[in-house]
């Protein structure tokens, strides 16, 4: 099988699970989650080299679902764990993740603090003399955040070599489309600016993101993948309500025709 | 207590190479000793608390262990959700050091006067509150921070504090000390308010008011065991703090004594529920808002003339 159509399978087994979670526990931010499995899915398969100490940090904690459902792919949690135990009453995963779930390395939901502490893994890695890489993602509704332009700066400034932050770039926030909300655009040249190495990147292209995150850089890298929320759901691709909507066991169709679709065309 | 402070850092980096010092854009020429100590663990991030406590709770998961420094309201307040998720939520090794409490900063005004950072520290699981006497004081609970596993935040007052404890008395988190055994009342403290409630003692004592004076070192855990047992023999307690008298030491000793059992009354001396918007210097603040030596004596007086519980038939 080519290394590409593993991906593709891997990254359907990851988003089958972030569905039966969200069916499961009957809760939101679905489309935020699958915005950036194509993301996650090429980093823990092909970026991230546990021998190095390379870690990944998910700033946009609401998203938690996607990484559970790569940690369980790369068989750090269980995928039959994650699937019942993902926001539920006594569950061990929770709708933000935490650190002390095995696997996740940053405390996260209140959003705009993941850039800082990777800054800070990073230049702990560069005075340790470790050729670690820190994965930091945010989302492009995040950058609304001051404390992320904070962190951006001075990280463009102390210019650990480690440090990656992906924007998972899916055009919505809270009340509508970042672009009506709070435009940032553009948003390479303003991580230019503050003396980053940007690529931009289709967030949903394997190949174009396994050369992104894998490129060798020796200052910061700012990765801005554009997403499409709710990638793989017809009904949820693109759709602001993505993002609230939660599915009964019913709708089990509605949720699951994308990844039907994929697997006939595969 | 500042100065004292740096010494001890000093020290740590040179002695602990996990040891990092961070600030944020604070503290001129107090930093080079700990610099020539421990080279490449010094960090200005700039004018940017909440990446201070963020870059600080980044360089803890990596084990390391980092000492953050900025004036009291500054780590404490403005960079609060900081503190709040990366330090304690996910229980990093984190120091952070806010120096000026209370109202040290005297004519800077409200914005530097550290009146809330013992409620905003306190009330967060799994936090240690530290707030050191003085200058003695505030190195040995710097070198008891770095031991501690998990976050601290360790509250200095300024500079020119007197020496007001035994020199060779250890400094244990968690631990009061009974300054005092007098048997009539009794005076707990925080911090740089030990000042106030030493000379109160004092004053009481020309008037033959013999009192407990009890110095909690560690706001958090707070030595229950130490409060009431005092309370129970002098059946009354004056709190003092330089802090609000909302939410800090003196409503952590009301919670403990209303749940004990001890019977004992009780009266808070701090800024009551104001900032401090005169404008003065520290010792004036503390005056004018009353907080002083004298003020803490009368407060006591106040509830020696009503604190015999004695039946009246």
């Amino acid at each position: 099988m080519s290394t590409s159509a593993e991906l593709r399978l891997e990254a359907d087994a990851a988003r089958r699970i972030v569905l039966e979670a969200a069916l499961a526990s009957g809760s939101c931010h679905i489309g935020s989650s699958l915005s950036i499995v194509d993301i996650l899915t090429v980093l823990y398969q092909r970026t991230l080299r546990a021998g190095e100490g390379d870690r990944f940090l998910l700033s946009k904690g609401h998203a938690a679902s996607a990484l559970y459902a790569v940690l369980a792919r790369a068989g750090v949690l269980g995928e039959g764990d994650v699937i019942a135990g993902y926001c539920r009453d006594g569950g061990t995963y929770a709708g933000h993740p935490e650190r002390h779930v095995p696997g996740v390395e940053l405390t996260a939901g209140s959003l705009g603090h993941g850039v800082a502490v990777a800054l800070g893994r990073a230049l702990a890695d560069r005075a340790d003399g470790r050729d670690a890489r820190t994965f930091c993602l945010v989302g492009d509704g995040e950058l609304d955040e001051g404390s992320v332009w904070e962190a951006v700066a001075l990280a463009g400034h102390l210019a650990p070599p480690g440090l990656r932050l992906i924007v998972d770039a899916n055009g919505f926030q809270g009340l509508g489309r970042v672009g009506e909300v709070l435009s940032l655009e553009p948003l390479g040249e303003k991580f230019r600016a503050f003396g980053w190495v940007v690529s931009e990147v289709d967030g949903h292209s394997h190949a174009a993101l396994a050369c992104a995150l894998g490129a060798p850089a020796r200052r910061p890298v700012a990765i801005v993948a554009r997403t499409v929320k709710g990638h793989g759901v017809p009904a949820l691709e693109g759709e602001f309500m993505s993002h609230y909507r939660s599915f009964r066991p019913h709708e089990r169709a509605i949720l699951f025709a994308g990844l039907d679709r994929i697997e006939e065309a595969a | 207590m500042r100065d004292a402070f740096f010494r001890a850092l000093a020290r740590l980096g040179a002695a602990d190479e996990r040891v990092w010092a961070l600030t944020g854009d604070l503290g001129v020429g107090l930093f080079e000793p700990f610099e020539a100590a421990a080279p490449g663990r010094y960090l200005n991030v700039g004018i940017a608390e909440q990446t201070l406590v963020g870059v600080a709770a980044g360089l803890a998961y990596a084990g390391k262990v980092p000492f953050a420094y900025s004036i009291a309201p500054f780590v404490t307040s403005r960079a609060h959700d900081q503190v709040r998720v990366d330090v304690a939520c996910a229980g990093a090794n984190v120091k952070l050091v806010g120096v000026g409490s209370g109202v040290s900063y005297g004519t800077l005004g409200p914005t530097h006067h550290a009146i809330d950072d013992l409620a905003l520290t306190r009330v967060l699981p799994g936090m240690t509150v530290l707030a050191p006497g003085d200058p003695a004081e505030a190195e040995r609970a710097a070198h008891a921070a770095a031991v501690h596993e998990g976050p601290v935040y360790l509250r200095l007052g300024k500079n020119g504090e007197p020496a007001l404890l035994p020199p060779d008395v250890d400094f244990r988190i968690g631990r009061a000390l009974e300054l005092r055994g007098g048997p009539d009342v009794t005076i707990a403290c925080t911090g740089t308010a030990l000042r106030e409630a030493t000379a109160a003692v004092d004053l009481l004592a020309q008037e033959g008011v013999d009192a407990t004076l009890l110095h909690f070192g560690t706001v958090k855990p707070f030595d229950a065991e130490a409060l009431i047992a005092a309370a129970a023999r002098t059946g009354a307690v004056v709190t003092v703090e330089e802090h609000s008298t909302v939410a800090g030491f003196g409503s952590a000793a009301a919670e403990v004594l209303a749940e004990s059992g001890a019977g004992a009354v009780l009266r808070r001396v701090g800024l009551p529920d104001t900032f401090a918007h005169a404008v003065g210097s520290r010792d004036y603040l503390v005056d004018r808002y009353g907080l002083s030596g004298p003020a803490v004596a009368d407060a006591a007086r106040g509830l020696l003339e009503r604190s015999p519980a004695c039946p009246t038939t």
